[in-house]
């Protein structure tokens, strides 16, 4: 569903580039937004149709203007360089560290009668590919400035940016622009190859004179450098060196894109590391955390190691390895927690945390020091506390959190792949970045307790420095309701599992004893009977024991008679009734009938012995007994009724 | 008035449920307690396999739940035993790692995402839960159910078991016992009841422990002694010709299916008992029959007649299938289990694996402590009360004790029998002591018109009661402290992360075992070749995913013989047979900075002897790696030939200018404690590429 959806923004991004090429801007302002907006968010689902229709329309202008395009192209040159002189250039060429790093001052005047609404900005032809980071801002007020890539005909193999002015530069004026620009990657090791205790060389090749459409007037570069140690420098006059900086210039009166090769060759220990692929997956959950996880591959980019790594040199002698790396700081932000540091084959034993009031500083020690084209791969993750980067407002969220966090000073990361994954049952997804990427189709991913999966958006650029750590902002439509599902899902999955179990245990899957079974049911009413009827000839026997105890204490044998009387009677009643059952049942189950005779003959005994202990006990009382052989009875008596009774209860639990 | 007539069954219903309701606790707990206590290391140190093997469990594992089972079955393997290479397929017992990745398919398909590392390092804990809950089965069969729940009891924290069921400790093994002790308890079942079914259950269990472990020998020879037993002592009953006779044809058919076993349960040595008393349970039964039918007279001479004939026919066929071939002598193990020298003096590469060595006696008090004692008090209680079953136990208790007493490894299988004796001695001795104190403090409140000295030893007896329960009970609960404490000191650590204390108590972490392999897997080419010993074999294909030569699968001699002598060759010699095998890489395992005891050079007398014993290398003589006094030295004294060989110049190169220790000269080894005798030389062939923090 979403896919039609990348295909129009797609169309719409080649239609934005020809409208730069086409100079009538009237036409086509009022849509610019439009189309920008477009390219920075993803259609939703809920805006899809409407998005249908308008594109429709649409489309229908895009063909008009595909066609005044070609006109535009086929008629005039596409960006004029209008008449502007540099006064003043002053760049500032930072290479202490893996970076180049160039601020350049500008001082502009209009020398013509017409324009000054753009400076043109050219990176030379060797630098393009390596250029990572651009921004222009206004002098004074450090006001950022709008700036797009133009062709521009006469320098077709530079790359030159437009830089828009925010008032007009008239004629005679001048304008302070600050250029800043980033290059990675572009100063090389020289030697190519050292070995463990040599220091690393670099080399940087330049320009004297700033590459530019206009007219130079006066320009002077510095260049600051790691350390003192400079092999070798292009010496043109005039130029001063002190310390670890060069200064060139002033030149004065340069023509237009003039170049003079400047080559510094120089020490430079800093760390060459650059992160060759970095996946950040951002996991948002609206119970209060956000889960972010990076893997890093790492590439040692300087020189080669050449011959042997020998660990007695590197922790003999501090100079030794000097250009390897052995730790870097990791800066999270403050309120990260849970930090963890491991690999594919476990946890890395080696890091320090410190936990200072801004920030979270990790110093990560890779397994082994890393040096120049060794590599290694770790993976980082914490937890964030969500209510510092997730903002509600109703339904409505919005997420804003960095696109690319710290790695280490001086980053270099030749690929990034940021992936977020929202909470199940988000929709309507509004993506804001800082500048451009690459959209992946969306995709769903499954975690604990998902049932229809989470909405993943995942972005990629390449070629990025320090300079793009930056924000974005991820709108999206998440009703609170949802937050219910997760603890649904639990408590629905335990109660199968309970009534799961309560149906087995209620219910006999077997197959052969369930004849057995039936029958056991029918008789259970039979044997509930008995069971009454025993359970009240038990009291009779607990009266007996009432009687007799009577008897002992108050030699009242008339009382006792009449008393045994009664008792014999409801003996003989239920006794009968019992039988009774026997003969009723003994067709149905023989079984049951067989244990209720045998539970009645050891009644039978039971009585007995009640009966004879009654008989002495009144011998004892009328005295035609004496004591001792009244004891011993009195023993016998216990030791057979309990044996009586331990059968009996016996029988009374199987039935 | 001692027993009451019961008036109806209500009451003892509810007792009968407070019974069940105990039992169940008792027995979770038990459970529960059986899976935290293996957590030790999880917690100390982190989710991680362990030592060597179960890195190789731990990669198949993987392979299998991502490639699926059939390009598991048809896994030919290129990063061992280069350039030969390894049927993993068909040279594995695949139960573990098929159980881990069900396990691994099930969680994951429920969205509990769980990775194949998580669910190998806690199938261990998992299945010792199990076992604990089949050992209350077991026990309960055999004796009562407060037998059985004491033995579970004892089982969970039984040091014997724990030592190969940690978290993390990813062997079969680990299955194994859980699978062991089931294929008993469906035995027993089979034995008592003689149902089909059950002997069907059984043998499915048989089926699970073969495919999980080798050890599956031991228990298809014990239930034949079982049953042969059984037939000596005249007990043998139509029961035990069904259990036995529908478990071993099952049994056997399902265990061929295991495409490492084959035709090993109709053509090996080891199973023939087992086929031999299957024999002879259809020829009883047929006499049975016979003697049914015919008279005594008739009987006698048919029975004479055929047996002489039978037997006579029976020895032929043996001696002929030996003699072609077909039934294959013992293995190499094997052997070493009956005879505990034949190892060291025949097959060096089996001696020299530390788990095969005999047992010392003081570790029998050590994995078991307390169950040493009850184990004699079970065997008497059970010879006391003898029936089927109980003959079972003790076989099984009498043999595991022998098996253990030879090797290390096979304590195993020792501890459950201990456990359940054990279990059986508590319950019996403690159901009839606290009978007495009962019957005791009856007297005491009855008072009666007794004699004076009844009462008075009746009392007596109770105080004695009372004082050997309690005495009971305080060895039992130092059982608990010293099996806790056993198993959080010696058996959780990973040894693939090391610690040790400085001086000043702060713990230190060696971890330069994958700084290696991480550093191997990192920035190698991915087709390099590493020779090292044998021992890190499976961790360096796990961790470091290279090829390498030789593995902790033993099964070519030859080709590890081909390694030792390259490590024991001096320089030159070494680089040709290096050339020869195509190696990129050499890694050795060093701890004289660390004072790690169990590094190359201590092991380089196996690779000596290993070395040594085959052809091609038999001018490497052990003799010569001694010192004059014939000892094994490193130091000045030691022969010029250990002076030279590879190992020992890999190790020492460049350490004879460390400094280690205060107050020692440099180059000072601190496991073997001596200065090293060759210091200054240069490797000629080979270049440092790499040395860890901490010079393992």
């Amino acid at each position: 569903m979403f896919l039609p959806a990348v295909d129009i923004r797609i169309r719409i991004t080649g239609v934005k580039s020809w409208k730069v090429k086409n100079k009538s801007r009237a036409f086509w302002s009022g849509q610019f937004n439009v189309s920008n907006a477009l390219l920075l968010s993803t259609v939703s689902s809920a805006q899809y149709s409407f998005c249908v229709a308008y594109t429709k329309v649409r489309m229908r202008a895009l063909n008009v203007a595909l066609f005044l395009c070609c006109l535009g192209v086929a008629i005039c040159q596409q960006v004029e360089v209008e008449p502007l002189v540099i006064q003043h250039a002053e760049r500032t060429i930072d290479i202490s560290s893996q970076l180049v790093q160039i601020s350049h001052k500008l001082k502009i005047e209009n020398t013509g009668a017409t324009g000054g609404k753009y400076v043109l900005f050219t990176v030379e032809p060797q630098l393009k590919s390596h250029l990572s980071f651009f921004g222009a801002t206004l002098g004074k007020e450090g006001k950022g400035l709008r700036s797009t890539i133009v062709p521009l005909n006469s320098l077709t193999s530079a790359l030159t940016y437009r830089i828009e002015l925010p008032t007009p530069v008239t004629k005679g004026k001048t304008v302070d622009v600050e250029v800043e620009t980033v290059y990675t990657r572009y100063i090389e090791p020289f030697p190519t190859e050292i070995s463990q205790k040599d220091k690393q060389l670099v080399k940087y090749v330049g320009s004297h004179y700033l590459y530019s459409p206009y007219k130079v007037v006066k320009q002077t570069t510095k260049i600051s450098m790691a350390s003192k140690n400079i092999e070798s420098f292009t010496k043109l006059k005039p130029f001063s060196q002190s310390d670890s900086s060069l200064t060139f210039g002033p030149y004065e009166n340069i023509a237009p894109t003039s170049v003079s090769e400047l080559t510094v060759h120089y020490e430079n220990n800093s760390p060459f590391l650059t992160v060759t692929k970095l996946e950040r997956v951002i996991e948002v959950s609206h119970w209060g955390n956000i889960a972010v996880e990076e893997k890093i591959e790492i590439l040692h980019t300087g020189a080669k190691l050449k011959g042997s790594f020998s660990r007695f040199d590197y922790q003999r002698e501090p100079n030794s390895g000097i250009s390897s790396i052995k730790a870097f700081k990791t800066i999270l932000p403050a309120a990260a927690r849970d930090v963890y540091y491991r690999d594919d084959i476990g946890n890395i034993s080696t890091s320090n945390m410190y936990v200072k009031h801004d920030s979270v500083e990790l110093t990560l020690r890779p397994r082994f020091p890393l040096f120049g084209g060794w590599k290694t791969r770790y993976v980082i993750g914490y937890n964030l506390p969500s209510y510092e980067y997730l903002f509600a407002d109703g339904s409505q969220y919005a997420l804003k959190m960095r696109l690319l966090d710290h790695v280490f000073d001086t980053l270099v990361v030749d690929e990034l792949v940021v992936k977020i994954i929202l909470p199940e049952g988000s929709s309507d997804l509004k993506l804001k970045t800082p500048y451009e990427v690459r959209q992946l189709p969306r995709t769903l991913h499954f975690t604990y307790l998902d049932v229809t999966g989470r909405p993943v958006i995942t972005l990629t650029k390449r070629n990025l420095v320090e300079n793009h750590i930056q924000d974005f902002t991820l709108e999206y439509n998440f009703p609170r309701v949802y937050m219910l599902r997760e603890p649904l899902v639990v408590i629905l999955a335990f109660l199968v599992l309970f009534v799961t179990v309560l149906i087995y245990v209620r219910l006999d899957f077997s197959i052969s004893s369930s004849k057995a079974a039936a029958s056991k049911g029918g008789n259970s009413a039979v044997s509930e009977t008995v069971l009454r009827r025993h359970g009240k000839r038990a009291g009779l026997y607990e009266t007996f024991d009432t009687q007799l105890s009577k008897l002992k204490a108050n030699k009242d044998a008339s009382a006792y008679q009449a008393a045994l009387k009664n008792l014999t009677q409801d003996h003989k009643a239920e006794t009968q009734a019992i039988n009774d059952i026997i003969t009723k049942t003994r067709p149905e189950s023989p079984e049951l009938a067989d244990s209720i005779t045998e539970l009645q003959k050891l009644d039978r005994g039971f009585w007995e012995v009640y009966i004879q202990y009654g008989q002495s006990l009144e011998k004892l009382v009328a005295g035609k007994m004496a004591r001792p052989q009244f004891l011993e009875q009195d023993n016998q008596f216990n030791t057979k009724r309990d044996e009586l009774a331990e059968k009996i209860n016996k029988i009374i639990k199987t039935l | 008035m001692a027993v009451k007539l019961l008036k109806s069954k209500t009451g003892e219903a509810s007792s009968h449920k407070y019974e069940t309701l105990l039992k169940l606790t008792i027995l979770s707990l038990g459970a529960i307690l059986s899976f935290s206590t293996r957590l030790f290391s999880v917690l100390r140190y982190e989710s991680v396999i362990h030592e060597f093997d179960p890195y190789f469990n731990y990669r198949t594992t993987k392979f299998l739940a991502e490639e699926g089972y059939f390009a598991f079955h048809n896994w030919f393997d290129d990063r061992a035993w280069y350039p030969l290479g390894r049927i993993i397929g068909g040279t594995i017992y695949p139960g573990l790692m098929v159980t881990a990745a069900v396990f691994h398919y099930v969680l994951n398909f429920f969205n509990f995402l769980v990775d194949v590392r998580n669910v190998c390092v806690f199938l261990a804990p998992l299945f010792s839960s199990f076992t604990t809950i089949v050992t209350y089965l077991l026990t309960k069969e055999l004796k009562n159910e407060s037998a059985g729940l004491t033995a579970a009891v004892m089982i969970a924290i039984v040091p014997g078991y724990i030592s190969r069921s940690v978290a993390g400790s990813y062997d079969n093994e680990g299955i194994a016992i859980f699978c062991m002790l089931l294929t008993y308890y469906f035995w027993i079942k089979a034995v008592k009841t003689g149902s089909i079914a059950w002997a069907a259950a059984c043998s499915l269990a048989y089926f699970y422990m073969v495919s999980s472990w080798g050890g599956y020998v031991f228990l298809i020879n014990l239930i034949p002694l079982h049953v042969f037993v059984l037939m000596v002592t005249g007990r043998f009953s139509h029961r035990i010709y069904v259990a036995y006779s529908t478990l071993y044809c099952i049994g056997t058919i399902l265990s061929m299916q295991i495409p490492f076993v084959g035709f090993q349960p109709v053509q090996s040595s080891e199973h023939m008992l087992a086929f031999g008393v299957f024999g002879l349970a259809q020829i009883l039964a047929f006499i049975d029959y016979l003697k049914s039918k015919l008279t005594q007279e008739q009987f006698d001479t048919l029975f004479h007649a055929v047996f002489s004939l039978f037997g006579i026919i029976v020895i032929g066929a043996v001696s002929v299938l030996l003699i072609t071939g077909k039934i294959s002598p013992w293995t190499g193990r094997f052997y070493s289990l009956l005879d505990p020298s034949y190892a060291k003096n025949n097959i060096p590469i089996i001696a020299s694996v530390s788990e095969h060595q005999p047992t010392a006696w003081s570790s029998f008090y050590f994995d078991l402590q307390l169950l040493v004692f009850l184990f004699p008090v079970g065997l008497y209680v059970c010879f006391s009360n003898l029936n089927d079953a109980n003959i079972f136990i003790i076989l099984y208790g009498i043999t595991s004790i022998y098996f253990a007493g030879v090797m290390v490894r096979l304590m195993l299988v020792l501890a459950p029998v201990m456990c359940i004796m054990g279990g059986i001695a508590v319950a019996s001795l403690l159901g009839k002591y606290i009978k007495d104190i009962d019957q005791g403090s009856k007297s005491h409140e009855k008072k009666t018109v007794k004699g004076r000295d009844s009462q008075q030893s009746q009392s007596r007896r109770s105080e004695i009661s009372m004082a050997f329960v309690g005495m009971l009970t305080f060895f039992m609960v130092m059982y608990a402290f010293h099996c806790t404490w056993v198993t959080s000191e010696a058996y959780s650590s990973p040894s693939i992360v090391l610690s040790a204390r400085s001086y000043d108590g702060s713990l230190i972490i060696f971890d330069d075992f994958r700084e290696a392999y991480y550093w191997l897997r990192m920035n190698t080419p991915p087709d390099a070749k590493i020779m090292s010993w044998w021992d890190y074999g499976y961790q360096i294909t796990a961790m470091a995913n290279r090829t390498i030569l030789v593995d902790n699968n033993t099964w070519n001699n030859t080709h590890i013989s081909r390694v030792g002598q390259a490590m024991a060759s001096p320089e030159d010699k070494a680089y040709e047979i290096m050339r020869e095998l195509d190696v990129d890489y050499v890694l050795v395992i060093f701890g004289g900075l660390t004072g790690y005891s169990s590094d190359d050079i201590n092991k380089f007398l196996w690779m000596v002897r290993i070395g040594g014993s085959t052809d091609r290398g038999s001018h490497i003589k052990e003799q010569d790696y001694y010192s004059s006094n014939g000892e094994f030295r490193v130091d000045r004294e030691g022969s010029q030939n250990m002076l030279n060989c590879l190992m020992y110049k890999m190790c020492y190169y460049r350490f004879g200018q460390m400094y280690t220790e205060g107050g020692k000269p440099t180059g000072y080894d601190r496991v073997r404690s001596a200065e090293i005798g060759n210091k200054d030389f240069e490797l000629d062939v080979l270049e440092e590429a790499y040395t860890t923090e901490h010079w393992l």
